[in-house]
């Protein structure tokens, strides 16, 4: 109820904006911009697909461009080693650090935020934050329930999708009930990665919003003693599917690339993601077959967003701005969302834009892409992943 | 005797090696180290499966190494193994991985000798048991071994002694193999103790291995402080420092075990060396099939990477992928200057490296080579994430991540440290009465060292060299610690790009990656053809 209302407050704020605000706020950047000039944007950001690094190259060239800012992409693996480097950093009074902006959500945002390891409030003075879909996507303004607070700008959105080989599983399966069904008849042929992989963690997630009747209640703060009231079903649903998962449900691939490439193989049968448009990259990449289909299940899967921003020592906090300004920019968000690009679905409400931006973004569905799409679910609040996590371990984690 | 000489002798490897080591294990911190963290890590529910896992593969794989690679030695012409260059040059991340398109259930072997529909229930990679590991470990290993072995009988000093003795106890009626045996491997392996020591800590310390075909339910006690040292959370990280203490103390722990052990053993072991003349031991064939083996698998995983490299979609059970495509190696020739970092880092590290602890020899008495071992030792036991963190702390505080100064120190604590254990039995042995006869000639100083010394000992500098190289070239964690985004070098570029499991790159790089180190040990085993034991 809180957040509702709390959301209702800020959209109210947002249709105001444009009115007494705009104007300033066009002033105050443009101070920004003509600082901005010159500087070098150390962008760091998982650099595990051609298509996003792709992406990221072009955008550093339009805001070259237009705004003398240089970009380097700085490619990482995990973004917890850049939290850790900033957490190092300013630990040891290092004032020009050495990252301007992250690509984060979750838990890595909880952790530098909590720890005031970021620059701001700034994001929501951006001139294109107007366009963000905030009223219908709640989780640009409260990432996995944890309050932006304008310390983070949104970039993307991401939801719980599934794929497989059409030729191979005809009647991809909805729900968890449907999942084990599926798996009873193709024994050995399905899994998930291993917690704390967060793929895995999310599967864990979704099995727990399925084994009850409403995940409401998964919104407010968990403990233990809440835990063990949600616990035994959830145990129940995860034993039910594992006894017919990939080695009975005792071992567990290490992470979502692993499962990936098993599924490419034939090893398993349905792969995980949360892009809903990787499974159409997949395709276009070459590394899975054009009958390939993606579907998220019908209740529902759990849904996020993912954000850019600035640590607290950043040398080039207005280069930074800019590009995240760029980055949330109709053009820029369109060329994302377009599947032969990057597929990522944008965080604009493309009802905010003027009608040549809207069109930018009518979709082209592509072999691949998500043909049974189900509404996006909340995250549950962020105290329950250590509960989940460390339950999932102590029961399945010892082989 | 001159103490001026001694001390500037010294200063220059405790510069490099010694006092880097030392800060960044201060600068670590106690706070790290609390009774909190242990705690949270003994209830770790995976934690004695994991500790359980770590003992059995580190000590099978580094036992069946060294059997392994002490029968090719014995029964091989030496000659072919000047190769083993070419196998060590294969990067450990590279061979797990190849050597998982192999074995995988969907994998080479099932393609060409299983088939059907689905793939088999095999359980090699990954399997619970560390199987898969194991074999990785071994056949990592072996060639390592049998490298540092042939240092030291190729040592010029050693050849012709060694040859000497074979050939008296052939006449004494031995055969070639149990001449071996018990004439040249007794006094070989006291030389190679410290290249042992080096596979059995990687052994039980190893995390890109394990993570790729190490077991995961529980894991490997390496794999989860690895996960826990690199969680963004301040209390799991707390929980994997102290994790890689107790990995660091166990491993410490064992190797003085061992050494009792054998200390123990080695009297009753004695009557081995006097049992009665076996003139059929041959052993040759053997040793030959070992090696034939291995060399049979090597080229398979190589196979299977520089397929991966090319293949788009692949599924089992078609033996070919069913398109190709070279844009993996596009990626790599329009990014050319990870590369080029990693090849001028490779050089300087090694040649500073070869330079400090040579220098160090000719200045310093045998006794005090104690210290540097145990710093050496230390450098390979403890976890490479833990003294590149060290390592990240030190030039944090002197404001030089993110700078090529930076980057070299990064490097050079693990090649000081190959360096110093390869070099220091071939160096040692050395025979000193040379340098009195030089003396007595007019030859003395720099001249000896130039004209006498090291053309007698060119050719375990040389492989200590391309060792040193082969170890800078696949740096990835000091690397990606102290370059702070500002620069890429080759392993960073392969592991960033891999980890959204794109095969066809991750083969790419891992050829790359061998690639380098394959140019320097085909120069030194060009330049150390061997010919001992040429009867």
């Amino acid at each position: 109820m809180f957040t509702r209302r709390r959301l209702l407050l800020t959209s109210l704020a947002a249709t105001a904006l444009p009115f007494s605000g705009q104007l300033a706020l066009a002033e105050g950047f443009a101070a920004i911009q003509s600082e901005a000039k010159g500087q070098t944007v150390y962008f760091n950001a998982w650099a595990g697909s051609d298509t996003i690094n792709a992406y990221i190259a072009w955008a550093g060239e339009q805001v070259k461009a237009r705004y003398g800012v240089t970009v380097e992409h700085v490619k990482i693996t995990d973004t917890g080693e850049v939290v850790k480097r900033v957490r190092d950093e300013v630990a040891a009074g290092k004032a020009d650090g050495s990252v301007d902006l992250v690509w984060i959500n979750g838990e890595n945002f909880r952790a530098m935020k909590s720890d005031k390891l970021l620059y701001g409030p700034w994001s929501e003075s951006l001139p294109n934050y107007a366009f963000v879909d905030i009223e219908g996507k709640p989780t640009t303004r409260q990432d996995f329930s944890e309050s932006v607070d304008g310390l983070e700008a949104p970039w993307g959105m991401a939801q719980l999708t599934f794929f497989a080989d059409g030729a191979k599983v005809p009647n991809p399966p909805r729900s968890m009930a449907e999942l084990r069904a599926f798996a009873e008849a193709n024994p050995g042929r399905v899994s998930y990665p291993a917690p704390p992989d967060f793929h895995g963690t999310t599967f864990v997630k979704q099995a727990l919003y399925e084994s009850v009747i409403s995940p409401d209640v998964f919104a407010t703060p968990g403990d233990g003693s809440l835990y063990t009231s949600y616990g035994p079903g959830l145990d129940a649903m995860l034993d039910g599917l594992h006894k017919f998962f990939w080695r009975e449900g005792k071992q567990f691939p290490k992470s979502q690339a692993d499962v990936t490439n098993m599924v490419a193989d034939g090893e398993l049968l349905i792969g995980i993601t949360f892009n809903p448009n990787e499974p159409a990259n997949l395709v276009a990449a070459g590394r899975m077959p054009a009958t390939t289909v993606a579907w998220q299940h019908a209740k529902g899967t759990i849904g996020n967003t993912h954000f850019v921003a600035i640590p607290v020592n950043a040398k080039a906090k207005a280069a930074a701005q800019v590009f995240a300004n760029f980055l949330l920019s109709p053009e820029a968000q369109a060329k994302k969302n377009d599947l032969k690009v990057w597929g990522d679905p944008t965080v604009l409400a493309v009802a905010k834009l003027s009608e040549s931006e809207a069109k930018l973004f009518t979709a082209t569905p592509a072999p691949g892409s998500v043909s049974l799409a189900g509404p996006a679910l909340l995250e549950p609040h962020a105290s329950w992943v250590p509960l989940l996590e460390a339950a999932w371990l102590s029961r399945y984690g010892k082989g | 005797m001159l103490p001026v000489k001694q001390v500037a002798g010294a200063s220059l490897l405790m510069l490099l090696f010694v006092v880097p080591l030392g800060l960044g294990f201060v600068l670590l911190g106690p706070g790290i180290f609390d009774g909190a963290s242990f705690t949270a890590l003994f209830q770790h529910p995976q934690f004695f499966g994991a500790i359980g896992l770590t003992l059995f593969t580190g000590l099978v794989s580094t036992g069946l190494a060294l059997l392994l690679a002490v029968a090719i030695v014995m029964g091989t012409v030496p000659r072919l193994l000047s190769g083993s260059g070419v196998l060590l040059a294969l990067p450990h991340l590279a061979l797990a991985l190849g050597l998982g398109f192999v074995l995988a259930p969907t994998g080479l072997l099932a393609r060409l000798f299983v088939g059907g529909e689905t793939p088999p229930n095999w359980e090699m990679v990954q399997d619970p048991a560390g199987f898969g590991l194991i074999v990785a470990l071994v056949l990592k290993e072996t060639p390592f071994l049998i490298w540092a072995m042939v240092a030291v009988l190729e040592s010029d000093e050693l050849r012709l002694r060694y040859r000497q003795e074979m050939l008296a106890a052939r006449s004494m009626g031995h055969g070639p193999g149990s001449s071996f045996l018990k004439v040249v491997l007794p006094q070989v392996l006291p030389r190679i103790t410290w290249p042992l020591v080096a596979v059995f800590s990687y052994g039980l310390t190893v995390v890109d291995m394990a993570l790729v075909i190490g077991p995961a339910q529980p894991p490997t006690l390496a794999q989860l402080l690895w996960t826990d040292l690199n969680d963004g959370e301040t209390s799991a990280n707390g929980r994997g420092a102290a994790g890689t203490l107790l990995l660091t103390a166990l491993t410490g722990l064992l190797l003085l075990g061992i050494w009792a052990l054998t200390k123990l053993m080695r009297p009753k072991l004695r009557f081995l060396l006097t049992t009665p003349a076996r003139p059929e031991w041959g052993a040759t064939s053997l040793g030959k099939w070992f090696w034939a083996g291995l060399i049979l698998v090597y080229s398979a995983i190589i196979l299977a990477l520089m397929l991966q490299s090319v293949s788009l979609h692949w599924p089992y059970p078609d033996i070919l992928a069913q398109q190709f495509s070279t844009k993996a190696w596009q990626n790599v020739a329009q990014n050319l200057s990870p590369l080029l970092v990693s090849l001028g880092l490779a050089i300087a590290t090694s040649c500073a490296a070869l330079l400090a602890v040579v220098v160090w020899f000719e200045t310093q008495n045998e006794r005090r080579d104690r210290v540097m071992l145990v710093a050496a030792v230390l450098v390979l036991c403890v976890p490479a994430l833990m003294i590149a963190l060290g390592q990240y702390r030190l030039l944090l505080t002197l404001g030089m991540t993110g700078t090529l100064t930076g980057l070299f120190i990064a490097h050079l604590l693990p090649v000081v440290a190959y360096v110093f254990v390869m070099l220091h039995g071939p160096y040692r042995a050395y025979d000193k009465r040379w340098k009195a006869a030089s003396a007595g000639l007019g030859v003395a100083g720099v001249g000896f060292l130039r004209k006498v010394k090291w053309p007698m000992l060119y050719k375990p500098l040389l492989s200590t060299l391309a060792v040193g190289f082969a170890v800078s070239v696949v740096q990835f964690i000091p690397a990606q610690l102290a370059a702070a985004g500002r620069f890429s070098t080759l392993p960073m570029e392969a592991v960033t790009l891999s980890s959204g499991g794109n095969r066809a790159l991750i083969s790419v790089y891992g050829l790359m990656l061998m690639l380098l180190p394959l140019i320097g040990f085909l120069v030194a085993s060009r330049l150390t053809r061997s010919r001992w034991q040429d009867a």
